[in-house]
């Protein structure tokens, strides 16, 4: 009765209200499942910071919000990279931190007395929902508000994009998602109004962006090129004109106060693109206007000459400027984005890292589902529909897809143009069709002359059925792949026991714990880069290298301590004034990922530099060309500190029922070197899972015995 | 400054003039009987000292008093003493005081005064259960030892009891956690037995005797320390106090020197037996919603058991604790507050622990309480079993605070198990500002709203966006006109309905009385109609055109019903036509009306879009 007295009021409201109504619920709707769905990890385990970045954010936005913009501004960090340190406020973005700390602030003076690293762990999720509106904001610009609706629920639950925005994954991508969407609606409303205020707008959100991930560098050449190709398309006009000169100035101009971007912006080759078109748009305004107040022949001539200077000139310029080393030559990871097998081959400590590789095309499916087949479709109908905002989709839609093909995680570039894209077809064909479903309503004359169709009624059922079905079916899945794949926080690893209950594995925290409570103050721990950010932060202790891997050197050196013998190792340890080392060793429950199966990497790394020259790859293959750990294994390898720090004393462990003593179950090997003592190390502490072995490096001896 | 100074004076001469009359020891009383009960079974030292005083001399004794050689002062947590009365059936708990004694004000021996309750006259003899707990005492020796050790224990103390008077009988057991004693000085007559050793009887001997007594033990109970304790209970008078406990943990027993092999620990039985894995805090009955975690989020590895009289949590440390490791955690609960907190009218009393049990035999070198009491709170006052130091108060700001809540911190070094006992916290809170959060909420929501409202009915906008602001007019007429044409459509629902009764009834005078208030609603509606839709032609022509229409078939269908009426009235009433007749002329005029009607819906929908 409730819902059929709604239903009358619903039914008497003018068609505006009805829409406004639809679409506040809708979206609302929306940005409320798109923060609910991210929740799984904190339902599962507990409120708690995941992975590994996400931990140095969380420790320097503690720092910020205990100490201050300024302290946190000038903050030189001693306890990484030690004996160098960092320089912390000169070298992140800082906009995740301010962020944070700034609704922590807030809500401290509304006396909400909440945690900061529930700040921290909610903050995904909250930007998650914003992003939702944002979406459905561009996508109405773009085309229209039903598919801005449908685009809008997509992204909520878009695993791509959930993926980098779990609660607790606290990272930079989690709120740069968002100010990319923002800049984007923005910019398309600087396009279609050219107005300064947009253009303005648009600026302060690049400017936001620029502050929170290094990502901007995709949304600095990716407008650019949208006026670039709106130029070549005879489409340029005042109003991109306007738009994109202001937001180059006042773009370019706030991007530079952000300490770490400082003066690359008109310096290095990936900002080029953006000047150059900033300077092309001057040129064609200014011929644009040379040509309307001179006749056409004296115009030709000023033309070419003009062409041709001004080619020679910046070719020159350019030239002298890349010599002189004032335009900085593309980074490394620029070339890999370029060129796939760039890192690959050159630069080992880029390649070591997961997210960097290739994207598989399974994972195109799995965190896109539907939208691999909806994308062509929407550029499609955008191609169909050719305006200038629909040519910025249709480009950001191409460029992102290359991207995120050449590496893993670019797949969060993408995901929110495959919503947009996807929503817009889903939109235009369920327009399209479900004005068939019943043609007695249809009094549209235009659609008259399609009449000698036969069973219109029942083939617009049967598609608006079947796209219903792939949205559900694809609600089924992101829900899934949220839950299985996303949410788990890696510090706590969880496994099944034989009788169905969840077991725990909190070895991670277990080892940092120890360290932070049973190691002098100012001890300094020796382990590979990966866990770095976590022993700081959770250990709070001083480390050699941590996940920032901006020393190749530093890195490489404690590459070499890993693949050396026990006596080479301490030499290096003794230089580097290492009090303790860190292992990882998933040996006795199997986990996989421990240091012996990224072993290969600390010994490609180590021999990537002059001091670590006597490393070689090959030196730690067997015979027959392998990577063993059991007696047909290499020396070499056996005999490292590595394989020591991790195998000591687990060849008398039993692991496996039925197998012999020093089952390694990870590799599936009984180890080839069994008993041996530590000369220079001694065991410290082994969590209760054997998965981290901290050692203690032991003093010098008093007497050269 | 100087006034300062002269408040110090005036404190010590005020201290002074208390202390001015410093006890004295009675030479005529003397201990008859003693027997001490050394208890070293856990990493405290419980010394249970049964002691009969006698007065032979003239003068009633109002006081007894005992001392404590320096390294058991130093030690001393907690002190009591009980008479206790065989004949009459019970034990009464005596005031027991430290003092000064004449002529041993330079002993290093430590007084205490236990005052009778009545005098101990000539003859007469009094017995006296004194109880002394002591931390830290057991010291480990050796200090340092690796993972496969024992730990080995050392206990230094007196054969004797150090008493003022002199002990006529005396002996002295001595309890151990295991067999195994390492050595024991051996001041005949002694004897061992299974887990025991039994100094004594001594007889005769004079105050202030002392023959060192050493006993080096295996012990491996656990050696937990509580470094820091900061409990927090937090009031609510909506039901709820949440505690939370912080605590910094130490182990102090030997120190684990060299390596610690988790192969070893896993597999052989005898390694690390003086480490602790897990222990036990008991919570309230009624304690829910607990919780145990650390800096870095929560500790997996723990259990929690429901007794009928307790909550047993069972916590385990992120690793097992070895001599010299720390650790840090906090536990947090909340309790129903009925079970602690007491009113009448605006006067309440809260009954809580100033500390809870933590671990079995636990030490607690530092505690701090705090207690948060509800906003409004004042005339704050602390009641508590034993001295306790009351820092500054402070305020504490949560949800919905506007002037802070009231903050109690209370402190106090060295306490054990015997020490958890309630404090009594009494406070006034006027009852009204219960309703001060939810009124605090109310009126921000409203405030909220208020501006929602405002922004959207108001314009704010310096330029006139005409387009919209005359499809606003429109629609606002429309719905005007719409709100008229339902009550015309209503005055011919009743039209008709006056006609069937007519058809049925034939009461003319009856229909022509309601009928005439009919038409003028009739007439009324369609005049407004008619002036709105004057109104409406300079702004929407289009939906004017479309009123304009309306008011056609309104006019059409009045005519209808004007037709039917006169059928009915001049035709049908007086009968001047059959059956058959009417039905044929009616017939075609309902099924006109019912066209006319259809087309005037269709027309409101349209307008209404």
């Amino acid at each position: 009765m409730g819902f059929l007295g709604l239903n009358s009021h619903v039914l008497r409201m003018t068609r505006d209200k009805q829409e406004s109504l639809l679409t506040l619920s809708i979206l609302s709707l929306a940005a409320v499942l798109s923060f609910a769905t991210r929740l799984f990890s904190v339902l599962r385990y507990e409120s708690v910071i995941h992975e590994f970045d996400p931990y140095f954010n969380y420790r320097t936005t503690k720092y910020l919000a205990e100490e201050g913009f300024y302290n946190f501004h000038n903050w030189f960090d001693d306890r990484a990279w030690y004996p160098l340190g960092r320089i912390i406020g000169g070298t992140i973005y800082p906009g995740l931190m301010v962020t944070s700390a700034a609704l922590f602030r807030l809500m401290w003076l509304l006396n909400i007395t909440i945690d900061i690293r529930n700040v921290c762990v909610f903050l995904a999720p909250f930007f998650s929902s914003l992003t939702t509106i944002v979406t459905y904001r561009l996508t109405k610009e773009l085309w229209d508000s039903g598919a801005g609706l449908v685009a809008a629920v997509m992204i909520s639950i878009v695993p791509g994009y959930i993926s980098r925005s779990v609660a607790g994954s606290y990272d930079n991508e989690g709120i740069a998602i968002f100010c990319m969407l923002l800049t984007y609606y923005m910019w398309i409303k600087a396009v279609k109004t050219g107005t300064i205020y947009w253009a303005t707008l648009a600026a302060l959100s690049y400017f936001y962006m620029v502050s929170s991930w290094g990502g901007y560098v995709f949304l600095i050449n990716l407008i650019p090129l949208h006026v670039l190709v709106l130029m070549l398309t005879g489409r340029f006009s005042h109003r991109i004109y306007s738009a994109y000169s202001t937001l180059y100035c006042v773009g370019t101009l706030l991007s530079m106060q952000v300490s770490f971007v400082g003066f690359q912006p008109i310096q290095t080759s990936e900002h080029m693109l953006a000047l150059g078109v900033f300077g092309l748009c001057q040129i064609y305004a200014f011929v644009e206007y040379l040509k309307s107040k001179l006749t056409k022949e004296d115009f030709d001539i000023l033309f070419k000459a003009l062409v041709w200077g001004i080619a020679a000139l910046s070719l020159l310029f350019g030239a002298v400027l890349t010599l002189s080393g004032k335009i900085a030559p593309w980074t490394g990871r620029f070339y890999s984005l370029l060129d796939p097998s760039y890192a690959k081959n050159n630069i080992p400590i880029i390649a070591s890292v997961s997210e960097h590789q290739p994207t598989s095309w399974s994972s195109f499916y799995f965190d896109l589902q539907i939208m691999v087949f909806l994308f062509p479709t929407g550029l499609y109908f955008c191609f169909s529909k050719l305006t200038d905002a629909n040519i910025f989709i249709i480009l950001y839609g191409v460029t992102s897809i290359y991207f995120a093909g050449v590496m893993v995680r670019l797949m969060l570039v993408l995901a929110p143009v495959m919503c947009i894209l996807s929503g817009i077809a889903v939109s235009a064909m369920l327009t399209i069709y479900m004005r068939q479903v019943d043609p007695s309503k249809n009094v549209d004359k235009k659609v008259k002359k399609f009449d000698n169709f036969s069973m219109k009624s029942e083939i617009a059922t049967a598609f608006v059925g079947m796209i219903t079905f792939l949205l559900i079916s694809y609600t089924f899945h992101c829900t899934w792949v949220t839950s299985e794949a996303y949410s788990s926080p890696s510090i706590v690893l969880s496994a099944r026991s034989q009788d169905g209950s969840r077991v725990l594995f909190d070895d991670f925290r277990e080892a940092y714990y120890w360290l932070k409570m049973n190691t002098p103050e100012d001890a300094k721990v020796m382990s590979w880069w990966d866990y770095g950010y976590q022993i700081t932060a959770m250990a709070n202790r001083t480390i050699l290298v941590d996940n920032n891997t901006w020393n190749n050197t530093h890195i490489s050196r404690v590459g070499q301590a890993m693949a050396s013998t026990e006596e080479k190792a301490y030499e290096i340890m003794q230089e580097l004034d290492v009090d303790y080392v860190l292992v990882i060793f998933g040996g006795v429950i199997g986990y996989s990922s421990d240091d012996i199966n990224k072993f290969l990497w600390m010994v490609r790394i180590g021999g990537s530099t002059e001091s670590g020259s006597h490393i070689k790859e090959t030196d730690y293959y067997s015979p027959s060309g392998e990577f063993r750990v059991d007696k047909e294994g290499s020396p070499t390898l056996l005999n490292c500190l590595m394989y020591k720090m991790c195998y000591y004393r687990f060849g008398q462990q039993y692991t496996d029922m039925g197998r012999p003593a020093g089952w390694d179950r990870v590799r599936g090997a009984e180890i080839g070197n069994k008993d041996f003592e530590l000369d220079v190390l001694e065991e410290a502490y082994t969590t209760d899972h054997w998965l981290v072995r901290i050692y203690k490096v032991k003093n010098m001896r008093n007497r050269g015995i | 400054m100087a006034w300062l100074r002269f408040a110090v004076v005036a404190l010590v001469l005020f201290c002074g003039s208390s202390l001015a009359a410093p006890d004295t020891i009675n030479p005529s009383v003397r201990v008859k009987q003693a027997d001490r009960l050394v208890d070293l079974a856990s990493q405290l030292v419980k010394i249970n000292t049964q002691l009969v005083f006698e007065n032979t001399g003239s003068d009633a004794a109002r006081y007894v008093l005992v001392a404590l050689d320096e390294s058991h002062a130093n030690t001393l947590a907690y002190i009591n003493a009980i008479l206790v009365e065989p004949n009459k059936g019970g034990v009464k708990p005596l005031k027991v005081e430290e003092t000064t004694v004449q002529n041993h004000e330079k002993s290093s021996n430590r007084f205490y005064r236990i005052d009778l309750k009545t005098p101990l006259t000539t003859g007469k003899s009094v017995t006296i259960t004194l109880e002394c707990i002591h931390t830290h005492h057991l010291e480990p020796f050796p200090r340092e030892i690796t993972q496969k050790e024992k730990q080995l224990v050392k206990y230094t103390g007196n054969h004797y009891i150090v008493s003022p008077y002199t002990v006529v009988k005396q002996k002295t057991t001595v309890n151990l956690s295991a067999r195994n004693i390492e050595s024991y000085t051996k001041l005949k007559p002694v004897t061992q037995t299974d887990m025991s050793l039994n100094y004594g009887p001594y007889e005769n001997i004079p105050p202030f005797s002392e023959d060192p007594m050493l006993i080096h033990c295996e012990n491996n109970t656990p050696f937990l320390t509580v470094r820091n304790l900061l409990r927090q209970i937090e009031v609510s008078h909506w039901g709820n106090i949440a505690i939370e406990e912080t605590v910094d943990l130490e182990h102090t027993g030997a120190i684990l020197k060299g390596s610690f092999s988790r192969y070893e620990y896993q597999r052989e039985s005898g390694s690390g037996l003086s480490s602790v894995k897990n222990f036990k805090t008991i919570l309230p009955a009624s304690a829910t919603d607990a919780y145990y975690r650390d800096d870095i989020g929560n500790i997996s590895t723990s259990n929690m058991r429901v007794l009928s009289d307790a909550v047993e949590l069972n916590l385990r440390p992120r690793f097992p604790l070895f001599g010299g490791w720390k650790t840090h955690y906090v536990v947090g609960y909340n309790v129903p507050s009925y079970e602690y907190l007491y009113n009448s009218g605006d006067q309440y009393i809260l009954k809580i622990r100033f500390i809870d049990h933590i671990f079995d035999d636990m030490i607690v070198d530092d505690a701090v309480t705090r207690i948060i009491l509800p906003e409004g709170c004042h005339n704050i006052q602390v009641k508590s079993p034993y001295p306790i130091d009351r820092l500054p108060d402070s305020l504490h700001f949560t949800y919905l605070d506007t002037k802070g809540r009231p903050v109690i911190v209370l402190h106090k070094e060295n306490l054990i198990e015997h020490h958890i006992q309630d404090l009594e916290i009494s406070y006034s809170f006027p009852r009204i500002l219960m309703l001060q959060e939810p009124l605090l909420l109310i009126v921000a929501l409203f405030l909220l709203f208020v501006l929602v409202i405002i922004y959207v009915r108001l314009d704010f906008s310096i330029s006139k966006d005409e387009a919209s602001e005359n499809k606003l007019r429109i629609a606002g007429f429309v719905e005007k006109i719409l709100s008229h044409q339902l009550k015309r459509i209503n005055a011919y629902d009743a039209y008709d309905e006056q006609l069937n009764k007519l058809k049925q009834v034939k009461d003319v005078n009856s229909f022509n009385s309601s009928l005439r208030t009919i038409t003028n609603d009739l007439k009324n509606e369609t005049q407004a109609i008619a002036d709105l839709q004057a109104k409406l032609k300079t702004d929407g022509p289009e939906s004017a055109e479309k009123v304009a229409e309306l008011q056609k078939l309104d006019k059409a269908l009045k005519e209808l019903l004007n037709q039917q009426q006169t059928l009915y009235v001049e035709k049908l009433i007086p009968a001047k036509i059959n059956r058959t007749a009417f039905v044929e002329a009616d017939g075609p005029l309902s099924k006109k009306k019912a066209d006319i009607r259809e087309k005037i819906t269709a027309l409101v929908k349209s307008l209404q879009n």
